[in-house]
C-alpha cells in the first residue's frame, strides 16, 4: 500500500542513486570521452564544468533531499539520540552518517582542490568520495536488514 | 596525472645504486610497521584489538626489521665482509616480515576470536619463523665474520650473535604463553622473563654492539682510543648477566636476576666510557645525535629503575609493576634510538649524490628540536593519571608520526619506490573508510533475526579471578539485556571481552567496571584479553534458554570460584540422549582392571602426608565405553585414605588439570575459606585435618558447580577406624557414585547432571565392573564392605544377595553388632555418607551385590562376590 512513507523512501532512495549514479557516470563514462576526444584545454572546460553542475545539483537539490527524507525516515523508525550509541540498527544508522559526511567533505574539497588547480588531490578526493558512496550504500543495506 | 608526465619525470630521476635500493625497500618496511603501530596505539582499543598489539607492532615488525638490516650492514661495512646475494636479502625480509605477520595475526585472533588450533598454529608457526630468520641472520653474520678481515670491528659481530640469541631465548616464554596452560603466578614470571629478554637482550646489546661504531659516526668524529677493547671485555658480562636475570624471572629466584641485572647494568655503564669520551671531544650538534643521547638516557634511567623493582618485588610481580612503564621506554628507548638512526642514515642509504643527500638531510631533520622537545617532554608527562596522561600520548605519537611522514616523503621522493597512481590511492582511502564504517555498524552484535528485545535487563557480578571467571555460566532469556558487574579480585591485571565487542579497561587488582554487553540473543562468550590467559581458562558463558549448543570448553563452564552456586544452568528443554547408554552385560577391553576394591589396614605413624595430583584423563567406565574423567590422582574413586582415630592427615593437593579444582574433607573440621578453595592449573595447596571422630567420610572437589566435578569423578574416600575395631578376614571399600557420558561441561552432559539423569551407577567407578572381576572371599569368613555414598544425586541401599549383615556401622555409629538378635538387609545411604556392613557367606557360590534401588543397579552399580570353599 502506497502511504506517505513511501513517497519518503522513494525520494531518499532515488536521491542516493541520483548522486552516486551520477559520480560513476562522471568517472566512468564522461571522463574517459573527454579525455579520448577532446583536446587538453576543451577537456578541462568542459569536465570543471561537469564539475560545477554537479556540485551545484548537489547542494541545491540532492543534499537538501536527503536531509530531509533521511531526517524523517530516522524519526519515523523510532530513532532516538540515546539509541544511536546501541548495537544494531543505531550504531549502524551512525556508521553511515559518519561516512556520508566524509563523502560530503571528500566531494567538497575535491572541488575546491580542482579550482585551485591541484589536479592530482583533485583526482584522488573523486575517488574517495565515489568509493566511499558506493560503501554509504553497501551500509544502507546492511541497515535495511537490521 | 596523465602518463606523459610520468615518463618525463623518470628522465630527471638520478639512477641509484642497487644497494640504496635495497636499503631503501628495507627501511620502508620498518616504516610501514611503525605506523601500524602508531594506528594500532591510536584506535587498537576503540576496535578491540589487543593492547599489546602496539607493542608488538613496533618491536617485531619495526625494530626487528630494523635490527636484522641495520645489524647485517655495519657487520658488511665494518668488517669488509662479503655482501649478502641481493636474492638472499630479499627471501630474508620476506620471510621475516611473514614470521612477524603470522605471529601477530595469530596472536591478536587467540585473543579476539574463539581461537582453535589453526589460530594457535598460525601464531606458534610465526614464532617459529622468526625466531629461525633471526638465528639464520645471526649465524650468518657469526660464519662471515669469520672468514673476514676482521680486525679491529669484529666485536661489533659479537654483540649482534649474543642480541639474536636473545631473540630466540624470548621466544620460549612467548610461545609457552600462546599455550597459554600455565598457572597465572608462572604466567607473570614468564612474562617478566621475556620481556628483559625482548627489551634488554635483542634489543639492548644490538643496540649497544651498534653504538661504538654509530655514535662516533652520528658525532662526525674518529671512534675512541680503546673502544674496541671495551666493547671486547663488556660483552660477556652483559650477556651472562642477562641471562642470570632471565633465568631468575622466570624460576622467580630473586637475587639471582638482581645480581643478574646489577651486572648487566655495570657492564652497560663501562660500555658507555668511551662513549662519553667522545661526546666530550666532540659534542652531540645534529639531530640525529641528540636523538640518541636522549635515548641512552632512558636507557640508563630504565636500568636503574629495573634493578630496583626486581630487588624490591618478587618475580611473579615485576612486570606487573613494570608493565605501565614499558611503553615510556620503547618509546624513549628504542623509539628515539631507531629515529636518530634512520635520521642519520636514511639519507645517506637514498644516495642520489651530495645534492640530493643534503636535501634529504633537511627533509628528515625539520623541526628537529621541536619534535625532539614534544617527544621527551611528553613522554615524561604520559605518567600522569587521566587525562593529561592521554594528552601527553598524543603529543608523543604527534611526534613520532611527524617523523614517519618527513621519512616516507624522503623515501617516496627518491623514487624507489613506484609512486601509487591518484586513482589507486583514492581509491584506497575510499574503500578503507567504507571498511571502518562497516565495523563500527556491525561492532556490539546487533540484534539477530527472530528475536524481540525483552525490555528486562539481568545485572549479574562477574568476579575475575586467578585464571578462572565467575559465575562461568550466566543465563537469560533470549531479548533479555545484559549487564554485567566486573570486579578484579585477583593480584594481577584483568579485564573481561565479550564475544560481540564489547570489553572492559585492563582492569587492576580490585578494580570495578560496568559492562554493559547489550541485547543478548544467542549463546556468547566472555574471556580475559590477557595474554595467555583465556587458553588458561579465563573463559565465561552467557546462554540463553532453548539454546542446544555446548557451553563451549569445559575450562569457562566449570573454573567458576565458590560464588558461582547462585547460577542455574540454561534451558533443559530436551533431554539430549545421544551417548546411546551403556550395556553393563558388554565386554571390556582386553586387559582392563576395575579399581582395587580391597582395602589395606591403616599404615602406621600418626601422621599420614599424602600428595594428591588432580588430573584430567581418559578412562573405561563402562563395558567399551571411554570417558573423559576429572581425578584426584587419575583414579575414580580417588586415593583411598586410612587411619586410625587420632592421627592427622597432611594432604598437598597440586592441580595439574586446565582449570580450577578444590578438594573437601568431610573427615576434618576447619574454616573451609582457605584449605578448601580453589586453585588454578599449576597451583598447589595443604590441607591438614585431625582425623578426631572415626567413620567413613567422603571427600570431593568443591569447586563451582560442584554437581559437575563430582559427575566427573572427583570424589574419594578417607576410612578413620573406630576404637577397637576388630579384624576381619578381608575388607572391600565400594565407593559409588553416578555416570555422565558426554564431554564434560558440554551442554549435553551439563543437562544430565541437572536433571540428575546419569547414565549408569557405578562402585568404585566403573559400571558393573565387579560383575567382569568379581570380588573374592572363602565360606565361613568374616567380610567387611565399607561403603560410601558419593552422589552427586542418589545414595544407595547396599544389599548382597543372598547374604545377610549382621554388623551394621552407619555414620560414626554401630546400629548393629553380631552378638545383637536382630539383622540387616541394606545399607542405606544417603549422598556423602558412609559406613560398613559385615557378613559370613554359609557356602561356595556367586552373590551379587546391588544397590536395592533397582533401577541403580540394573544399570551398573552391581557386581559379584565369588565365594569358594575352603
Amino acid at each position: 500500500m502506497i502511504t506517505a512513507w513511501t513517497v519518503v523512501r522513494f525520494l531518499h532512495i532515488i536521491g542516493a542513486m541520483l548522486w552516486v549514479g551520477g559520480q560513476l557516470a562522471v568517472s566512468l563514462v564522461v571522463r574517459p570521452l573527454a579525455a579520448r576526444s577532446l583536446d587538453d584545454k576543451n577537456r578541462a572546460t568542459m569536465l570543471t564544468a561537469v564539475g560545477k553542475r554537479f556540485g551545484v545539483l548537489t547542494m541545491a537539490v540532492f543534499l537538501p533531499i536527503q536531509l530531509i527524507t533521511g531526517t524523517l525516515l530516522a524519526w519515523g523508525a523510532g530513532v532516538t539520540w540515546e539509541s544511536l550509541a546501541e548495537p544494531g540498527y543505531g550504531r549502524i544508522l551512525v556508521a553511515k552518517l559518519l561516512l556520508f559526511c566524509l563523502v560530503m567533505a571528500a566531494a567538497s574539497s575535491h572541488g575546491i582542490a580542482s579550482s585551485k588547480g591541484h589536479p592530482t588531490l583533485a583526482r584522488v578526493l573523486a575517488l574517495t568520495s565515489v568509493f566511499a558512496s558506493v560503501g554509504v550504500v553497501l551500509v544502507a543495506v546492511v541497515l535495511g536488514g537490521a | 596525472m596523465p602518463p606523459v608526465q610520468i615518463r618525463i619525470e623518470s628522465h630527471t630521476r638520478p639512477p641509484t645504486l642497487p644497494r640504496a635500493s635495497w636499503h631503501s625497500r628495507a627501511n620502508t618496511v620498518v616504516l610501514a610497521w611503525a605506523a601500524l603501530a602508531v594506528l594500532a596505539l591510536l584506535f587498537g582499543e576503540g576496535l578491540g584489538l589487543p593492547r599489546w598489539l602496539p607493542v608488538h607492532l613496533f618491536l617485531l615488525g619495526a625494530v626487528t626489521n630494523a635490527i636484522v638490516t641495520w645489524t647485517e650492514h655495519f657487520s658488511v661495512a665494518l668488517l669488509r665482509m662479503a655482501q649478502p646475494t641481493a636474492r638472499m636479502q630479499s627471501v630474508r625480509l620476506a620471510v621475516l616480515n611473514a614470521g612477524i605477520a603470522a605471529l601477530i595475526a595469530g596472536a591478536v585472533a587467540l585473543s579476539t576470536t574463539s581461537g582453535g588450533v589453526p589460530v594457535l598454529g598460525t601464531a606458534l608457526a610465526g614464532a617459529a619463523v622468526v625466531a629461525g630468520t633471526v638465528a639464520w641472520h645471526t649465524g650468518w653474520l657469526v660464519v662471515r665474520a669469520r672468514s673476514a678481515m676482521g680486525g679491529r670491528f669484529a666485536h661489533v659481530t659479537r654483540w649482534y650473535t649474543a642480541a639474536g640469541l636473545f631473540l630466540v631465548v624470548a621466544a620460549v616464554p612467548g610461545a609457552v604463553m600462546l599455550f597459554g596452560s600455565v598457572s597465572s603466578r608462572t604466567h607473570e614470571q614468564l612474562i617478566a622473563a621475556h620481556a628483559h629478554a625482548a627489551l634488554l637482550g635483542w634489543v639492548g646489546l644490538a643496540v649497544i654492539g651498534t653504538l661504538f661504531t654509530l655514535w662516533p659516526t652520528l658525532l662526525r668524529t674518529r671512534v675512541a682510543e680503546g673502544s674496541e677493547k671495551t666493547a671486547h671485555r663488556t660483552l660477556l658480562p652483559a650477556a651472562l648477566g642477562l641471562a642470570a636475570t632471565v633465568a631468575g624471572l622466570a624460576h622467580g629466584w630473586r637475587w639471582a636476576a638482581v645480581a643478574g641485572v646489577l651486572v648487566y647494568a655495570a657492564a652497560f655503564a663501562a660500555a658507555t666510557a668511551p662513549l662519553v669520551r667522545v661526546a666530550l671531544r666532540r659534542r652531540p650538534h645534529t639531530a640525529a645525535s641528540w636523538t640518541v643521547l636522549a635515548a641512552q638516557v632512558w636507557f640508563a634511567v630504565a636500568l636503574v629503575a629495573d634493578a630496583a623493582v626486581i630487588s624490591l618485588v618478587p618475580a611473579h610481580e615485576v612486570y606487573t609493576v613494570l608493565r605501565p612503564y614499558v611503553p615510556v621506554f620503547l618509546v624513549g628507548f628504542t623509539g628515539q634510538i631507531l629515529l636518530g638512526s634512520l635520521t642519520f642514515l636514511l639519507p645517506v642509504v637514498l644516495g642520489g649524490g651530495p645534492e640530493r643527500l643534503i636535501r634529504n638531510s633537511g627533509l628528515v631533520e625539520k623541526w628537529w628540536p621541536a619534535r625532539l622537545a614534544v617527544l621527551n617532554t611528553a613522554l615524561l608527562l604520559t605518567l600522569l593519571p587521566g587525562v593529561a596522561g592521554t594528552l601527553a600520548w598524543v603529543a608523543v605519537a604527534a611526534s613520532v608520526l611527524a617523523f614517519v611522514v618527513l621519512a616516507a616523503t624522503a623515501v617516496i621522493r627518491s623514487g624507489h619506490l613506484p609512486r601509487p597512481s591518484a586513482t589507486a590511492m583514492g581509491a584506497t582511502a575510499g574503500a578503507a573508510a567504507t571498511a571502518l564504517a562497516l565495523m563500527l555498524a556491525l561492532s556490539g552484535g546487533g540484534t539477530s533475526e527472530g528475536v524481540e528485545p525483552t525490555g528486562r535487563t539481568r545485572t549479574v557480578e562477574v568476579s575475575l579471578g586467578a585464571m578462572t571467571i565467575s559465575p562461568g555460566t550466566v543465563s537469560l532469556d533470549p531479548g533479555d539485556s545484559l549487564v554485567l558487574e566486573v570486579v578484579n579480585n585477583d593480584s594481577q591485571p584483568h579485564d573481561l571481552r565479550m564475544g560481540n565487542g564489547v570489553q572492559t579497561p585492563l582492569l587492576s587488582p580490585g578494580e570495578e567496571a560496568v559492562l554493559e554487553v547489550g541485547v543478548v540473543t544467542g549463546p556468547l562468550e566472555g574471556w580475559c584479553t590477557v595474554m595467555g590467559h583465556r587458553a588458561a581458562g579465563m573463559t565465561m558463558n552467557v546462554v540463553t534458554t532453548g539454546d542446544d549448543v555446548a557451553l563451549a570448553d569445559a575450562g569457562g563452564t566449570e573454573a567458576g570460584g565458590a560464588d558461582a552456586g547462585g547460577e542455574e544452568h540454561g534451558g533443559h528443554a530436551a533431554h539430549g540422549d545421544t551417548s546411546g547408554g551403556i550395556d553393563p552385560g558388554g565386554e571390556w577391553s582386553e586387559g582392563w582392571e576395575p579399581f582395587e576394591a580391597a582395602l589395606e589396614p591403616a599404615p602406621g605413624g600418626e601422621v599420614h602426608e599424602v600428595e594428591i595430583v588432580v588430573t584430567e584423563s581418559e578412562s573405561e567406565v563402562a563395558p567399551g565405553v571411554r570417558q573423559p574423567v576429572w581425578t584426584f590422582g587419575g583414579t575414580v574413586p580417588g586415593p583411598v585414605l586410612r587411619g586410625k582415630l587420632g592421627d592427622v592427615f597432611e594432604i598437598t593437593l597440586v592441580n595439574d588439570g586446565t582449570m580450577g579444582h578444590s578438594i573437601d574433607f568431610h573427615a576434618g573440621s576447619l574454616a573451609p575459606d582457605e584449605p578448601m578453595r580453589t586453585i588454578a592449573p599449576g597451583e598447589e595447596l595443604t590441607y591438614r585435618f585431625h582425623a578426631d571422630m572415626a567413620g567413613a567420610w567422603l571427600y570431593h572437589c568443591s569447586t563451582m558447580p560442584m554437581s559437575h566435578h563430582l559427575g566427573n569423578g572427583m570424589y574419594g574416600a578417607v576410612v578413620v577406624d573406630p576404637p577397637d575395631l576388630p579384624e576381619v578376614d578381608r575388607e572391600y571399600l565400594l565407593v559409588q557414585g553416578e555416570l555422565y557420558l558426554g564431554e564434560p561441561g558440554g551442554a549435553e552432559q551439563v543437562e544430565k547432571i541437572a536433571a540428575a539423569e546419569p547414565d549408569a551407577w557405578v562402585f568404585n567407578g566403573s559400571a558393573n565392573g565387579y560383575g567382569h572381576a568379581p570380588l573374592t572371599a572363602e565360606v565361613d569368613e568374616r567380610v567387611r564392605v565399607w561403603v560410601v555414598a558419593a552422589g552427586p544425586s542418589s545414595g544407595t541401599a547396599f544389599h548382597i544377595v543372598g547374604a545377610r549383615f549382621d554388623t551394621v556401622y552407619k555414620e560414626g555409629n554401630y546400629l548393629l553388632r553380631p552378638e545383637d538378635p536382630g539383622g540387616s538387609q541394606a545399607l542405606d545411604l544417603a549422598p556423602a555418607q558412609g559406613g560398613f556392613v559385615e557378613t559370613v557367606f554359609p557356602e561356595a557360590g556367586t552373590y551379587p551385590f546391588v544397590d536395592h534401588d533397582f533401577r541403580h543397579a540394573e544399570n551398573g552399580a552391581h557386581g559379584y562376590f565369588e565365594v569358594e570353599d575352603r
